[in-house]
């Protein structure tokens, strides 16, 4: 049976996919907001697990390396600080067996640097350590 | 582009046109943006407690050595070709078959001084892509 009316162009049902994949791009581009340091260059590691982020109960530590002066610098908050002062703070912070600690290590830091901030991390007596990485190469920005 | 429009004694109707036309701009730009997006992610690993073991179970540890130029060792037999392997596909398939005769055996990373952290970081994807996160330390 041929209906009488011709099809025509139905706008409302576009408008409805159209607003649903918005939603959807915009959802994952805003995803995460997390407490980068634009002086860290991550390694990349294409097996990394997702991020799962718990709130009050991490501490991200960021490493910068400076290649010239094979110098490193511990950045919690914005803020430069030491290896002891870096122990006091996690110290404080550890409340429970969950707390970890979130190393941003730049890729071209030293294993001794990092090695580091490692003792002083087990120095608060907290074990779950994870490293950032990002899912793609990427290139050092040029100054 | 089909679209409503005015009514005709000169009322203003919702526009459908421009609205459609803004919102194909902003999925495009969403759209873009997502390509390009560099997502973090998380390699976790354990720091050695301390505490002994207590089944009696013999355990032997597998000594992973990362050189400061970034040639990477096992129990002292070379992996892969050198720094430029970042895959490491040997050590995976050499970790995957130990842990399933022994999958309780301590998996310790052991890397130079100046070894770069990208090096350490390959070692440790390729001990999370193998399943090791439990046993894995530093040394």
């Amino acid at each position: 049976m041929v209906p009488d009316e011709e099809p025509e162009f139905q706008i409302a049902p576009m408008i409805d996919i159209l607003l649903v994949l918005l939603i959807f791009f915009m959802s994952i581009a805003t995803e995460q907001v997390l407490q980068v340091n634009k002086d860290v260059v991550l390694p990349a590691a294409l097996d990394g697990q997702d991020v799962s982020v718990q709130g009050d109960s991490q501490i991200i530590v960021n490493i910068t390396w400076n290649e010239i002066g094979q110098s490193g610098n511990i950045i919690v908050d914005e803020k430069a600080i030491d290896a002891a002062a870096l122990t006091a703070r996690i110290k404080t912070m550890a409340k429970n067996d969950n707390f970890r600690v979130v190393i941003r290590a730049d890729k071209s830091a030293r294993y001794a640097y990092v090695k580091e901030v490692m003792r002083a991390v087990g120095g608060a007596e907290v074990g779950k350590i994870t490293f950032s990485v990002v899912d793609k190469e990427l290139e050092r920005p040029a100054r | 582009m089909a679209g409503g429009g005015g009514g005709e004694e000169g009322e203003f109707g919702f526009q459908i046109a421009p609205m459609v036309d803004v919102v194909f701009v902003l999925m495009l730009f969403f759209m873009a943006i997502t390509g390009d997006k560099v997502t973090e992610k998380e390699l976790r690993i354990a720091l050695p407690s301390g505490q002994a073991a207590t089944d009696g179970q013999v355990k032997t540890p597998i000594i992973v050595d990362i050189l400061s130029d970034g040639t990477v060792f096992v129990n002292n037999v070379q992996m892969g070709s050198g720094a430029s392997d970042r895959q490491l596909l040997q050590l995976r398939e050499l970790l995957t078959r130990s842990l399933e005769a022994s999958p309780e055996d301590p998996v310790i990373i052991r890397p130079a001084p100046d070894a770069k952290q990208e090096r350490v970081v390959d070692v440790l994807n390729a001990c999370s892509a193998t399943k090791v996160v439990k046993n894995l330390s530093f040394s």
